[in-house]
């Protein structure tokens, strides 16, 4: 998303001069501030972390001692539970399934659903609202209910997995990451977290491009989406985290050690009456990193580099 | 219209008429391992449902458990992204460890949990410091629901701070220039800058939280089972256990559409309101 | 058919999609045997996800079966929780697996569905010699009299106690209690409470989790000599003096006047063996099944723990518990070849096979001839497991098991938690439980 025509956004930099002094009307106050929002922050950093911060102590725990007394640092930490997750759980295939089946649900959403909801704020029709409504709708009946309708629509895609111009006769695309990513492949939750985002944007940018003749297409690639770089930032950490968290989905159409995603692999190791606590837990964590990377990457779209982001403390 | 119609027709597709398959399935006695057809019942499953003590009480449940939750996690979202929303060194690391909570195995986590809660676990530990008497968090009619409450703020609290950061980022930062300039105090600030700027994502993340904690489940399903008394039993459990344990899907989808209106009520009311303010 | 005469309920548009949605239904359900269509393949999932279990049936069975056969199997393990939804899913789009495994609480409603295959021909074929050998199992795979499952591994409730606990309050370790009254008698002695009265460790445990509860009042109402059911599986029968008795006990043991435990809600049973209140020294005697009290011994090896004899009510004849069949396996109805399915059954209950599985597990054999085996030589806990299997009673497989054991549930824990005397517990529960079974009845 190279940006060429740089639009006139009003996010410049302010001219050089105005950055001292305001440096300086602000500075009074900033050392207690700051000192005020390291404390809050990292008191609820602490807070926040706490049971994770079990779930790695866990991850380095003897299986046989975990739970066995409250302590935060393991006794005589080991490795073990790391390499009973990649071996047993076959970690690293289903670490690359779930790549797999994420990258193509982060890049549907960033584009599909991206465009739809900048439609439904910047480019009304006749009855989008109705229209961008029911589809929100959707997320509002619980999935036990549209499960098996589902399943029954993934089993009958046409000409896919054996099947007929109909869908019938074959497995359609039951146990494919190609099934894998279909109901995630655009989320109405997307569209409406789009919707809203453009929504709060000036329309007059638009209104002046048209003015000199510029098409949608050309006003929506350049001058809005550039501007949206939170909006791409969070759809892509939302879309990734919803597919590699999935469980259920996967749980009904998969069947082969071939298609096992990574909340099934760690599902391994809930074993009633048995849980697998060091295990379960290294597994845990070696799935959490990716995502971790994931949103580290993405974030950084939240800082507008161009402003010093003075404002709000 | 083009920019809409890839969407369109795949959310037509594999979420709307998934939708309206479950809408047909309501009026019927559909047993998903009943090899004959199922028989069209009218409004059976409604009446029967109305009349199901159960079924009210769960409406009743997952209305507090949204009331206790969405408050508190919109509210602490909303100082922590204020609070990380200027860089500082280390400012990625600080979002992520909020965030985490958010993307770890909720299963997993849920273990961890009910270590948590349990009479010797930690929050218990931590009490006795303080010559405080055990309890029985999740094992208490009082206390359940609000402990299960308690862990879905820690999990939603990440997402909704990403959202509300978004929205901040995309309010336009001459406007502060030009407000402090007129001398404009930080709650000024905040007031009449900020909040109408954050209000579109705002209304987004109250809307979206009622949607999904109206659908709590897993999280009842790992921590209480629907007990003490049934007094976790969200809607959307006995949803769960009438469709898959009991295999009435015609009934849970009748439940599933009640819940569905007292969703959408909700969250219209919600986004109303504040987009009212907006107008007055 | 039935849709198109009812279809005159609905109206207009409604009725149009209804007979669109419902044709798809029905279509959907007529597809074969999942991606084990062909005779020379097989689609097995196996409950739970047991890593000596994975381990064993994935390395060593199905490519010792594979070879002997030149059958492909493809094997899936489904943890428990979710299981029932991902068999709904596959027999609603008729691609259920030609072999599944699952519960006996869940036959009845796949057999009155005619989703599972009756086995009856298969088991007449085996040798009479194994069929004695598997009598104590194969009753629990029943419906109606009828084989549906064949178990793999067998369960029971069993009560384990600290030996040190008992010495301590001043009872005999090598003479325990072996009647109810007289356990409860040993409980209070062995009933830990602060200064406020407040019990801090429990003299007797018995699980009162949802599903646990119905566990515990079944199992002290089998003590007491009285029955879940009527014989033919369609009434209540736990409205009795014997179920008086149990559910007595069971309100005596949290919220009588003197109570002896504590923890009421808690899931015990289901906790890491480190955690198990025996281990932490929060209860003297606690019941527990077999796998767990093999955890359990492993986690505190230098404390001495042992198994209770399954005990009676001073009015009954003789001990009684619930257990039986465990987990087992069942033939798909849709399966193309059904011999090849019943052949990899035969794999899993062969002597050999069926040790090296139930010690891998951690389960109670299904074969009494195992007591001699290795296994259960070298685990006083299976020993004592095998030993109390004549004892056990299993929960009746009827249709709508699922939800009448539910709703028992329900009502005890009313009566647990004080919301009802017993005697109106058990006449409301009784009515409410015969109303699940009568809708369930095909």
């Amino acid at each position: 998303m190279t940006n060429t025509l740089s639009p006139p956004t009003g996010r410049e930099a302010p001219p050089a001069a105005t950055r001292p002094r305001r440096r300086r009307r602000r500075g009074g106050l900033d050392g207690h501030d700051r000192l005020t929002r390291a404390v809050l922050l990292l008191g609820t950093c602490l807070l926040v972390m706490v049971p994770f911060a079990w779930m790695i102590s866990l991850a380095f725990t003897p299986p046989e001692q975990a739970f066995g007394s409250v302590a935060l640092v393991p006794e005589d930490p080991t490795l073990e539970n790391f390499s009973t997750a990649l071996l047993d759980a076959d970690l690293l295939r289903a670490l690359a399934n779930s790549a797999i089946v994420a990258a193509v649900v982060v890049l549907g959403n960033c584009v599909i659903a991206i465009l739809a909801g900048y439609a439904f704020a910047m480019l009304p029709f006749r009855g989008s609202t109705a229209v961008f409504f029911s589809l929100v709708a959707t997320t509002a009946i619980p999935v036990s209910v549209t499960l098996i309708p589902l399943f029954l629509m993934t089993r009958g895609v046409p000409l896919a997995g054996g099947n007929d111009i109909l869908g019938q006769g074959g497995s359609g695309l039951l146990d494919t990451l190609a099934g894998l990513t279909l109901p995630h492949l655009v989320m109405p939750m997307n569209i409406f977290l789009a919707r809203q985002y453009f929504s709060g944007s000036s329309r007059d940018l638009a209104e002046a491009a048209r003015i000199d003749g510029a098409g949608e297409w050309r006003i929506f690639s350049r001058i809005y989406l550039p501007l949206a770089k939170p909006l791409v930032a969070v759809i892509a950490i939302f879309s990734f985290t919803g597919v590699w968290d999935d469980f259920l989905w996967p749980l009904v159409i998969t069947s082969s050690p071939e298609s096992q995603t990574v909340q099934l692999a760690l599902a391994r190791f809930l074993v009633d009456g048995n849980v697998q606590y060091g295990p379960l837990m290294a597994g845990v964590v070696l799935v959490t990193l990716p995502v971790i990377a994931v949103f580290l990457f993405n974030q950084r779209g939240f800082i507008s580099g161009l402003t010093d982001g003075s404002v709000k403390g | 219209m083009l920019f809409v119609l890839p969407a369109l027709l795949y959310v037509g597709i594999f979420h709307l008429v998934p939708v309206v398959y479950g809408l047909v399935l309501s009026f019927t006695d559909y047993d998903p391992l009943s090899r004959t057809s199922p028989d069209v019942v009218g409004f059976d499953n409604y009446v029967a449902i109305f009349s199901d003590a159960a079924f009210r009480d769960s409406l009743l449940v997952t209305g507090r458990y949204v009331l206790m939750v969405l408050p508190v996690t919109v509210a602490l979202a909303l100082g922590l992204a204020l609070l990380v929303n200027r860089p500082f060194p280390g400012v990625g690391l600080v979002r992520s460890a909020l965030y985490v909570p958010h993307i770890v195995a909720l299963t997993a986590v849920s273990m961890v949990w009910l270590w948590m809660y349990s009479s010797n676990g930690l929050i218990n530990e931590v009490l006795g410091w303080f010559q405080l008497p055990a309890q029985s968090w999740l094992y208490d009619e009082d206390t359940a629901l609000p402990a299960v409450a308690a862990m879905r703020v820690w999990k939603a609290l990440g997402s909704n701070m990403v959202l509300l950061l978004a929205g901040l980022q995309s309010i336009p930062k001459e406007l502060y220039e030009a407000a402090r300039v007129d001398g404009a105090r930080r709650w000024q600030l905040f007031r009449h800058i900020t909040l109408p700027g954050l209000r579109p994502i705002l209304v987004y993340v109250v809307a979206m939280d009622i949607i999904f904690l109206a659908q709590g489940f897993a999280e009842i399903f790992v921590l209480t089972g629907g007990g003490p008394l049934g007094s976790t039993t969200t809607t959307n459990y006995l949803i769960y256990t009438e469709a898959f344990q009991y295999n009435r899907m015609g009934s849970a989808s009748a439940m599933a559409f009640v819940l569905f209106a007292f969703i959408a009520g909700a969250s219209l009311l919600a986004v109303r309101g504040m987009l009212g303010r907006r107008q007055s | 058919m039935d849709v198109t005469s009812r279809m005159r309920h609905l109206r207009g548009p409604v009725a149009l999609v209804a007979t669109g949605a419902l044709a798809l239904a029905a279509c959907s359900s007529g597809g074969g045997g999942g991606s084990g269509d062909s005779a020379d393949s097989l689609v097995v999932w196996f409950p739970g996800t047991n890593q000596t279990e994975i381990d064993l049936v994935t390395d060593v069975i199905v490519p010792q079966f594979e070879e002997e056969t030149g059958v492909e199997v493809e094997v899936t393990f489904a943890d428990w929780g979710d299981l029932s939804t991902k068999l709904s899913a596959a027999f609603a789009a008729g691609t259920a697996p030609d072999v599944f495994g699952h519960g006996p609480a869940a036959i009845a409603d796949y057999a009155v569905n005619e989703r599972v295959e009756p086995l009856d021909g298969y088991v007449a074929q085996l040798d009479p010699d194994d069929v004695e050998d598997l009598s104590s199992a194969l009753p629990g795979g029943q419906v109606d009299g009828v084989q549906y499952l064949i178990p793999l591994s067998m369960q029971g409730n069993m009560f384990i106690y600290d030996a040190e606990m008992f010495a301590d309050a001043g009872l005999d370790p090598d003479a325990p209690p072996s009647t109810w009254e007289e356990i409860y008698e040993a409980a209070e002695a062995l009933t830990v409470r602060d200064a406020s009265g407040t019990v801090t460790r429990s003299g007797l445990l018995l699980p009162t989790h949802p599903v646990g509860t119905q566990q515990s009042f079944a199992n002290l109402l089998l003590a007491a000599g009285g029955d879940q059911l009527s014989p033919d599986g369609t009434q209540a029968a736990f409205n009795s003096p014997e179920g008086e008795q149990a559910l007595r006990l069971l309100v005596d043991m949290y919220s009588g006047e003197e109570p002896v435990a504590t923890g009421l809600g808690a899931n015990f049973m289901d906790a890491a063996a480190a955690q198990q209140p025996i281990v932490t020294g929060d209860a003297a005697i606690m019941m527990t099944v077999a796998p767990r009290a093999t955890d359990i011994m492993a986690a505190a090896p230098d404390r001495d723990f042992r198994i209770l004899p399954v005990p009676r009510f001073e009015s009954a004849d003789s001990g009684h518990a619930l257990g039986g069949a465990g987990a087992g396996l069942m033939i798909s109805s849709d399966s193309p070849d059904k011999d090849l399915a019943w052949q990899f059954i035969e794999y899993m209950i062969d002597p050999g096979t069926s040790e090296q599985y139930t010690e891998g597990i951690g389960a109670v054999p299904t074969r009494m001839s195992a007591v001699q085996g290795e296994y259960a030589q070298s685990s006083p806990v299976v020993q004592a497991w095998l030993e109390a299997l004549p004892q056990f009673t299993a929960n009746p497989n009827v249709p709508g098991w699922v939800q009448a054991r539910d709703t028992m549930a329900t009502y005890l824990e009313g009566a647990l938690r004080g919301q009802a005397t017993p005697e109106d517990t058990l006449t409301e529960m009784e009515t409410a439980v015969n109303d699940v079974l009568a809708a369930a009845r095909p």
